[in-house]
């Protein structure tokens, strides 16, 4: 039985490479069309489509494990560490004030409700699990091939890839594709951060609940995590350096972590960790600097969280060998309109390129259009303009256009007026909820039908309620045409449509009940 | 499917008859029992497939009857090549239905009082050998007798469909 079993793959191996060999030397022809490395929203799509229009792709896909040892399966970032989980936990957080909010709508709900971690993140990880499957049989379905192993470039038509083991194996190909997106920076000065702190990475996968957390960043990422861990009931501070939500509407920032303050979270202002040691007890004593006054402070932590940005991964691809342009700041991959990088046929998209939306929806659109631009069957080319995006802490915050600084910046602030609104969602009003950072905005041009720059909101269900305004926003709507909308009643949604008070007049824009 | 179905039909034939040539069972074992007990139970499986087996080798049947399949060689091994018809239940620790179809298999199969095996595969643990006998929804069952699929289902089914269905493989 076992010199049976080796015999069978001894064939197997040699002639796979056989294979291999003949392909590249009798016909001249490439082993596929088109490989893509990296299997997340971007790579994924984009092979798929490859497929669909009759290519043949093959897309690798590793992850390298973070720091603390955690790993995923197939899906990137999004599925795995990203999007998926975390909104999964911003729920489970928000049934926690809803629990709350209950008893006052006559639920008799018995004492104490306490949230525990182990459950929230087994069924977390299960569903991503599924995901992971899920993408597995699509690949399948679709004829892609799919490899896990780490791949780099050769040469522009060649690409290696290697197990973990260091088994390598060698694939040529007539374009090839990077989307290997990024991974959490770690801080390089903070003595201790490596080696006692966590990220985005493995906070998702803990076992064990993180309890008492120190969340350093005020990026998207440290906010919705410093949000759903204080929604479950863990002691959370954020540690902000400068100003949360950098590249946002600065006003509609003000208001989200205003919101978090008054429910719990902890906000360390203009202050800069120094150094994290382990104690005896194994809790995590961390030391920063009070930018303001210049004091030292100590607190101690179960769980440290860096949320201070994100690398692009490209080391392990020998980019520099073949002369791949990379943006000397951020080391992302300089790529033309049509995702074209400096070395004919080769491509990158996504997180991995300079300049573009760190998101799931434009990689996945980027990624099929590139498709089918490579298979020639097309020639458009991706649009990142108007990109809806929300953030979601526990005031959701969601947003589509330019922000008002921006549209000041742009058009100056003469030309352009700002309609808004604080109004309060009727379901806050018998939880008796302080709705004071329910607000939103629209940021018009001035004159003319007034064409809507940007539209700004934050309150519940942001996400849901900005999309379909996303839509009008892409279709260039004006000011005039929110007036001819009617509203749907009782929606906080309708307050868009209704918002008539300017910035300009000064005057009190509290809504009104009807 | 089906030719899907009849590609493993042929692979798994030829991989048989090379693993049918004579060899002594005491070469085949590389897995959990002894080589003794493994060849009596074929000889006992194969002259009357429809017995029970004799009750000295309790430890044995149950121990072959439902287990976890542990890696390529261990399903090629317990499951292709066993002489038993085998029900192999793709589940992953996700999937809900599976939780509820698993105890079902297990009763359905003791029933048979080892007539019929239960390879079980964690399809997150073992992905490629789930995608090669194209699994995408689970629970996935797939019944294997001398090494061909001669059966499937996919989802839920309740007792006595599983009972209905077991019988029917024994019975081929």
């Amino acid at each position: 039985m076992a010199a049976f079993c080796r015999g069978r793959h001894r064939w197997k191996r040699t002639n796979v490479s056989c294979l291999h060999v003949l392909t590249r030397n009798l016909t001249g022809k490439y082993d596929y069309d088109l490989v893509v490395i990296g299997g997340g929203s971007g790579g994924l799509a984009c092979s798929k489509e490859a497929a669909q229009v009759g290519q043949k792709v093959a897309v690798l896909d590793y992850v390298e494990p973070s720091l603390k040892g955690t790993k995923w399966g197939l899906g990137g970032t999004c599925v795995n560490v990203g999007c998926i989980p975390k909104k999964l936990m911003h729920q489970a957080a928000l049934l926690g004030s809803a629990v709350k909010d209950a008893k006052k709508y006559g639920w008799q709900i018995s004492g104490p409700v306490c949230h525990d971690w182990a459950t929230m993140a087994e069924a977390v990880q299960n569903h991503v699990r599924s995901l992971n499957w899920g993408h597995r049989v699509q690949l399948q379905d679709k004829k892609v091939k799919y490899l896990n192993l780490k791949g780099s470039l050769v040469d522009e038509h060649t690409v290696k890839g290697l197990t973990k083991a260091g088994k390598e194996t060698i694939l040529t190909a007539k374009n090839i594709v990077i989307a290997t997106g990024g991974r959490p920076k770690y801080p390089t000065n903070i003595p201790g951060a490596m080696e006692h702190g966590i990220t985005s990475d493995d906070i998702f996968w803990l076992k064990k609940s993180p309890g008492k957390s120190l969340v350093v960043g005020a990026s998207y990422v440290a906010l919705e995590c410093a949000g759903f861990l204080t929604g479950i009931g863990l002691d959370t501070t954020v540690m902000v350096r400068s100003i949360a939500l950098r590249g946002f509407d600065q006003q509609m920032s003000g208001l989200v972590t205003d919101y978090m303050e008054t429910y719990g979270t902890k906000f360390a202002w203009k202050c800069v960790p120094k150094r994290v040691d382990k104690l005896s007890s194994g809790a995590l004593q961390v030391t920063w600097t009070d930018t303001h006054t210049g004091n030292e402070h100590k607190d101690t932590y179960d769980s440290v969280l860096w949320a201070v940005g994100r690398a692009p991964e490209t080391k392990a691809l020998g980019l520099d060998k073949l002369g791949v342009q990379l943006n000397k700041e951020t080391g992302k991959i300089v790529v033309g309109a049509d995702e074209s990088t400096s070395v004919p046929n080769i491509y990158a998209f996504g997180d991995i390129s300079e300049g573009r939306p760190e998101l799931t929806p434009t990689a996945i659109k980027a990624g099929k259009l590139l498709a089918r631009r490579l298979a020639g069957h097309s020639t458009e080319l991706m649009n990142y303009d108007n990109v809806a995006t929300t953030v979601f802490t526990p005031l959701e915050y969601g947003c589509v256009g330019l922000s008002e600084e921006e549209a000041e910046k742009r058009h100056g602030k003469d030309s352009i007026e700002v309609y808004h609104a604080f109004y309060k969602p009727l379901e806050f009003t018998v939880a008796e909820r302080d709705a004071s950072q329910c607000y939103l905005k629209v940021v018009c041009e001035r004159g003319g039908d007034q064409k809507i720059l940007g539209l700004h909101f934050t309150g519940p269900n942001a996400g849901e309620m900005t999309q379909g305004f996303a839509l009008g926003f892409q279709c260039g709507a004006t000011y005039s045409h929110l007036l001819q909308t009617v509203g749907i009643h009782p929606t906080c949604a309708e307050e868009v449509v209704k918002v008539n008070i300017t910035k300009r007049s000064g005057l009190d824009a509290t809504v009104t009940g009807c | 499917m089906a030719h899907r179905l009849l590609v493993r039909r042929i692979w798994t034939l030829s991989a048989k008859d090379i693993r049918c040539l004579p060899a002594s069972p005491a070469t085949t074992a590389s897995s959990s029992y002894s080589t003794s007990l493994q060849s009596s139970t074929a000889r006992v499986s194969f002259l009357s497939p429809s017995r029970t087996l004799p009750r000295s080798l309790p430890h044995t049947s149950r121990r072959e009857v439902s287990f976890n399949v542990q890696d390529h060689e261990d399903f090629t091994e317990r499951v292709i090549n066993s002489q038993l018809p085998v029900l192999i239940d793709f589940h992953a620790q996700w999937c809900g239905p599976c939780k509820i179809l698993g105890p079902r298999l297990e009763k359905a199969v003791a029933k048979q009082q080892g007539r019929v095996a239960m390879a079980k595969v964690d399809i997150d643990d073992h992905t490629d050998l789930a995608i090669e006998y194209g699994v995408s929804a689970v629970p996935t069952v797939i019944a294997m007798r001398g090494g061909d699929v001669v059966d499937h289902f996919v989802g839920i089914k309740d007792d006595d469909e599983l009972d209905s269905f077991v019988s029917k493989i024994i019975g081929q």
